[in-house]
């Protein structure tokens, strides 16, 4: 397993996440096992006329204590929640800070937005209050470079730092580019995912044009689903090289083990079939794994009309038989949808599900979807050893991003 | 037809991929190709025409975009109805 001419093996050495039912992975995962839901009326600003006011909003981050750098605690929230997250990954890695070997480490995070409060606030600024000056550091806390940024002067990273950008598989494409980047010999350690901070009045406004957010909740693969809700917050792993890892007696976690990356080529909004089915298949190669193998599927799940029927076909058409009896769950339907940051943040979920051995619940489930005809664990997670588990990501225009998790090696 | 049918089906013909195609109230939006974002642009433009709010959710199945004539229908109810519009 794994040991298939691909290049290194890669450890998962560290996780950290904020999120709606968390910060931290403490908080976050005793909210997972208990089926809590972050989801609930937006606070963080006047709604005005919004007719969407619910949304997952992250409420017991405290900048005072989250924010380890004066550069970071002036950064727009997006910044803020990815660097606490890599902080806590960093720490649990138990790698020397800053970095020993800095020039052999990237920092790879992205952002769905970056900094869209800093942008709203900016504009209206300039727009409203007709002011003569922004504060200098605007432009640095909108771009979305910026939180890979922190997390290289942070830590002494000095060697690929950049962010991904793909809507809803910007975290996951971050892990794993991080990944090829370890494989293929040109890094030892990465920091990698995203942050997300896109729940603004002007955010709502634009997600209320596209008509497909609920009013009520996120309800995958439910009947009653009729939409999806925002979330925010950050998910980073630490990867590294399995040799070096063992070299320094660092706890393994887990392995990355596959990733995929496919385009449908379709539409900008509704998700095809195919795409997401190449994903999946290219992640089990990649893994060297059959689809039997896996033994979790943490679904992207979004709780929109056509993303679950969607990809309830594409996961049967990879798993065949084996698709009836794989537990699959949307933990989406607890943290909500936090764009960029989601594939991260499940990240986490898959890795912490595969040390306890435990299924997360799809919450908030009444009855089946029409065509949605899997077990999606409704309600209730479960006790369960899981060897391998795979994370699905299907962001608009068509962009797929899967990962498979594997325990950590002997 | 009436001034709002007349305008609505302007809208509709310039978000179609065939605009010389024949629409009338019995059309069915499906015929007229109309997918993915090409309706929530039709209803803001309809919105942006007649200073109104549609509000529609595009995971449920809306009954009253199924034909041309329901829409025009829809619309004759909420400018009925309707004060100042809310920005969508």
């Amino acid at each position: 397993m794994a040991q298939n001419g691909k290049g290194r093996r890669v450890a998962i050495t560290g996780m950290g996440v904020v999120s709606p039912i968390g910060t931290g992975k403490e908080k976050f995962w005793a909210a997972i096992k208990q089926g809590e839901c972050g989801v609930g009326p937006i606070q963080g600003f006047p709604l005005q006329d919004l007719y969407i006011t619910i949304g997952g909003e992250v409420r017991d981050f405290d900048p005072k204590i989250h924010c380890k750098s004066k550069a970071v605690s002036l950064a727009d929230r997006y910044s803020q929640y990815a660097a606490a997250a890599a902080d806590e990954a960093i720490r649990q890695s138990g790698l020397e800070v800053p970095f020993q070997n800095g020039e052999r480490a990237a920092s790879i995070v992205g952002s769905g937005a970056g900094g869209l409060a800093t942008m709203d606030k900016a504009y209206e600024d300039i727009f409203v209050h007709k002011k003569k000056a922004l504060h200098p550091l605007t432009l640095l806390r909108i771009i979305g470079s910026s939180a890979a940024a922190h997390v290289s002067i942070d830590y002494g990273i000095k060697g690929p730092v950049f962010g991904t950008v793909s809507a809803c598989s910007t975290a996951a494409h971050a892990i794993g580019l991080a990944f090829q980047l370890i494989r293929g010999g040109a890094v030892d350690v990465a920091v990698a995912g995203a942050g997300e901070a896109a729940i603004t009045y002007g955010a709502m406004r634009a997600w209320q044009a596209m008509r497909v957010l609920s009013p009520e909740g996120c309800f995958p693969f439910s009947k009653r689903r009729n939409g999806t809700v925002l979330g925010e917050g950050a998910g980073i792993l630490v990867l590294e090289d399995l040799e070096h890892a063992r070299a320094r007696g660092a706890t393994v976690l887990a392995e990355l083990c596959g990733f995929g990356m496919t385009s449908d080529a379709s539409d900008m909004v509704n998700p095809d079939v195919e795409g997401p089915t190449r994903a999946m298949r290219i992640a089990l190669a990649d893994a060297g794994l059959s689809p039997s193998g896996i033994d979790y599927l943490n679904a992207h799940g979004t709780a929109t009309a056509a993303n679950d029927i969607n990809e309830t076909r594409a996961i049967k058409a990879v798993f065949g038989e084996h698709a009836n009896r794989l537990p699959i769950s949307s933990t989406k339907s607890m943290h909500g949808h936090c764009l960029g940051a989601g594939g991260g943040i499940e990240a986490v979920v898959c890795i912490q599900a595969m040390l306890e051995g435990f299924v997360p619940a799809t919450i908030g489930f009444d009855e089946p979807g029409t065509g949605c005809d899997l077990d999606y664990t409704p309600n209730e997670g479960r006790n369960r050893e899981i060897g391998y588990a795979m994370s699905n990501s299907f962001a608009f225009g068509g962009l797929n991003a899967v990962l498979i998790f594997g325990p950590a090696p002997k | 037809m009436d001034d709002v049918a007349e305008k609505i089906i302007v809208i509709l013909r310039k978000n179609m991929r065939d605009q010389s195609k024949e629409v009338t109230l019995d059309t069915k939006l499906t015929d007229l190709e109309i997918e993915s974002l090409d309706l929530a642009v039709i209803v803001f433009d309809i919105e942006d025409t007649f200073g109104i709010q549609i509000p529609y959710n595009a995971n449920e199945e809306v009954q009253d975009f199924a034909t041309v004539g329901s829409v025009v229908e829809r619309v004759k109810a909420v400018l009925a109805g309707s004060q100042a519009s809310n920005p969508a």
